[in-house]
């Protein structure tokens, strides 16, 4: 036990005695966690955002549209466009699905009383907002009487409200869309950006019937079918149900391809889960690399240092100290600089993804299995380099150690 | 070739006693005999000069005597205990207690305090002899005339003075023997003169030293030389006129 103290105390002089290997043996590990747990919480950041706006669209969600296809660098339309018979059919006759809206996408020039803007307005029902659960920041929705009148209102995001009317209040106002007056009934919530990097807020919404009416004509049907669900757990059957309603409806025989496409909020995460997954792969390796880095560089410094420490061995040796009491000092060393090195570099990394957020909003979850496997590893090689080679060097004869060149 | 030297006033303590002491190095398929069948006994309170030629075996032979090597074959007695039967442990506490080793290049720890490298070998010190080490470092440091440098680094010392904190460590344990591997051989003559009139002081207060050297100059402080060649002890005589550091410096005026 006094030997144990003495040893500690002749670890601590080597350590205070050699600042600047000190310093460059606790720098690698500092930058080896660091660099591990930024990595890895920056990926599993940017996994957590895409699935939550994904799952913010609502769960429940069904998109039926016409089947297209890549030909010579397009997209061809392949069946006859979804109208307004396959969403009448839906309507009277799904149990699974409680909610519709047509979506007719017409690109016009928007010109508001402060700005003017090209624009794709939205052709929707009144049903479109529960379904796509957007929320109201000021005004109204259009209700069912406007669409059927085709009464000439919209609704607005932020995006829109910025640029055509900067500060004034939308509400009751007018924007003209291709020389047509919208009054604005309703400015949605703030929604940032959408799972796949576009603005959620740069929208305007019309009801479809006035879209048809006055823009995009009847002739071409809908674009899309939105619809949700009962519920989420309905989801399959509704699907299901729809897939056999409109095969029918489209005369579609048994065997034959539909002519149309459903896609399911489920198979939407299940596309942005592949996507994410991949990324995680690729943040992992990255990771795994700074890990590499880190560790090489801790090693490095470890071993650089064998020359002289095991000169300091021989002399250790030579005038007493026991294989044990040189083992346990490099111990002690190696211990001591990988747990300051490990520390701080926790504390580095934590910092640093506090400052990334500040700069960039993107908030990044420092987690607790990055911090274990930066500290873990950086702690491992810092010991393993730190001690294995005093280890050598202490079974040497000393004679011997005295003399390693 | 071995003259025992058995006329003694009175029976004196063999501090080292060597039977048959070989040292054989393997360099793959080539045998080198370092030492071969060098029977030595020293007694307690002589002051021994090992001279020889380089590659002559001395070094090899004190470094089996100071416990940093082991003999191929041979057996090597230290202070009455059989040292080939010690393991390492044994060996590591025989260098501590029994042995100060004094090396040619000083192997002082680097960017170290005078006192704190002489305060090293109590610190593995586990017979809880020494409880003041501090006290006791600063002595050994006095004792060799660095009593004003003892918180000076080794890198501040010049090269006698370093010498003499290596010297001060191989004190600092009070040892039955110093053993001293071409102590002087980095240093001028003058701090070699000095060097060698401070292991004369040593051994007149009863500790038994072996040195190395290759300056007769320096071998003619001590009482005994032993010449070796390619391994084998060739003379071993009593040192008739002794030099003092009076005579050593005044020679060295002559020379100069």
């Amino acid at each position: 036990m006094r030997q144990l103290i003495k040893t500690f105390k002749v670890a601590f002089q080597a350590i205070f005695k050699n600042k600047t290997r000190s310093l460059l043996t606790t720098l690698g590990i500092i930058i080896g966690v660091a660099a591990v747990i930024m990595t890895i919480s920056a990926g599993e950041g940017a996994t957590k955002q895409i699935q939550d706006q994904i799952a913010g669209l609502g769960t429940n969600l069904l998109m039926i549209y016409t089947k297209t296809e890549h030909r010579a660098g397009a997209h061809v339309r392949m069946g006859k466009p979804i109208n307004k018979k396959d969403f009448e059919i839906l309507q009277k006759n799904s149990v699974w699905i409680s909610k519709l809206s047509p979506l007719i996408v017409s690109v016009a020039q928007a010109i508001g009383p402060n700005g003017y803007k090209s624009i794709a307005i939205y052709g929707v029902s009144d049903q479109y907002f529960d379904i796509l659960s957007r929320d109201l920041l000021t005004g109204e929705y259009f209700k069912e009487e406007d669409v059927k009148t085709a009464r000439k209102v919209c609704v607005i995001g932020k995006t829109i409200k910025d640029e055509l009317f900067l500060d004034l209040d939308p509400i009751g106002r007018q924007i003209r869309i291709d020389k047509i007056p919208f009054t604005v009934v309703g400015f949605l919530k703030e929604e940032g950006k959408g799972a796949m990097g576009q603005d959620q807020d740069d929208i305007i919404l019309a009801p479809y019937t006035t879209i048809q009416n006055r823009l995009s004509g009847h002739r071409r049907g809908y674009d899309i079918i939105m619809a949700s669900a009962t519920s989420e757990d309905h989801i399959t059957n509704a699907k299901f149900e729809a897939t056999q309603l409109l095969r029918e409806t489209h005369r579609i025989l048994e065997g034959e391809e539909n002519d149309f496409e459903i896609t399911t909020q489920v198979e939407l995460q299940e596309i942005t889960g592949n996507i994410t997954g991949i990324l995680t792969i690729l943040l992992g390796a990255i990771a795994s690399i700074s890990l590499l880095v880190g560790g090489i560089g801790i090693m490095n410094i470890m071993l650089v240092s064998v020359t002289e420490r095991t000169r300091e061995i021989g002399t250790r040796l030579a005038i007493g100290a026991r294989e044990s009491d040189i083992l346990t000092q490099f111990l002690i060393e190696a211990v001591t600089l990988s747990l300051a090195g490990g520390t701080l570099g926790v504390l580095i990394g934590i910092i640093g993804n506090q400052i990334i957020y500040k700069i960039t909003n993107f908030y990044i979850p420092t987690m607790l299995y990055s911090i274990l496997i930066g500290f873990g590893f950086a702690a491992f090689v810092g010991i393993a380099f730190g001690y294995f080679p005093a280890k050598k060097a202490a079974k040497l004869n000393p004679i011997d150690a005295l003399r390693y060149e | 070739m071995v003259l025992n030297l058995k006329n003694r006033k009175m029976p004196q303590k063999k501090v080292i006693e060597t039977k048959k002491v070989c040292r054989v190095f393997k360099n793959g398929e080539i045998e080198v005999h370092a030492i071969t069948d060098v029977d030595l006994i020293i007694d307690e309170g002589e002051f021994v000069a090992i001279m020889g030629a380089s590659g002559s075996g001395k070094s090899t032979f004190l470094n089996i005597l100071g416990c940093l090597d082991k003999p191929t074959s041979g057996d090597y007695y230290l202070d009455g205990v059989h040292v080939n039967k010690l393991n390492k442990n044994q060996l590591a506490d025989v260098r501590n207690q029994k042995i100060g080793f004094i090396f040619q290049s000083y192997n002082l720890l680097s960017r170290t305090t005078a006192i704190e490298n002489v305060e090293l070998p109590l610190v593995y010190n586990r017979t809880g002899r020494f409880s003041n080490s501090k006290e006791l470092a600063k002595k050994a440091l006095e004792q060799v005339g660095l009593g004003d440098r003892l918180n000076h680094k080794t890198n501040q010392l010049s090269g006698g003075e370093q010498q003499r904190v290596a010297i001060a460590r191989a004190l600092v344990n009070d040892p039955a023997l110093i053993l001293s591997d071409e102590a002087t051989g980095n240093l001028d003559s003058k701090a070699s003169i000095n060097v060698a009139d401070l292991f004369v002081e040593l051994n007149n207060k009863g500790k038994t030293i072996v040195m190395i050297t290759h300056e007769p100059e320096i071998a003619q402080f001590a009482k005994r030389m032993i010449y070796l060649r390619d391994g084998r002890i060739l003379t071993d005589t009593i040192i008739e006129n002794r030099s003092t550091k009076e005579s050593a410096l005044k020679d060295l005026e002559l020379t100069a």
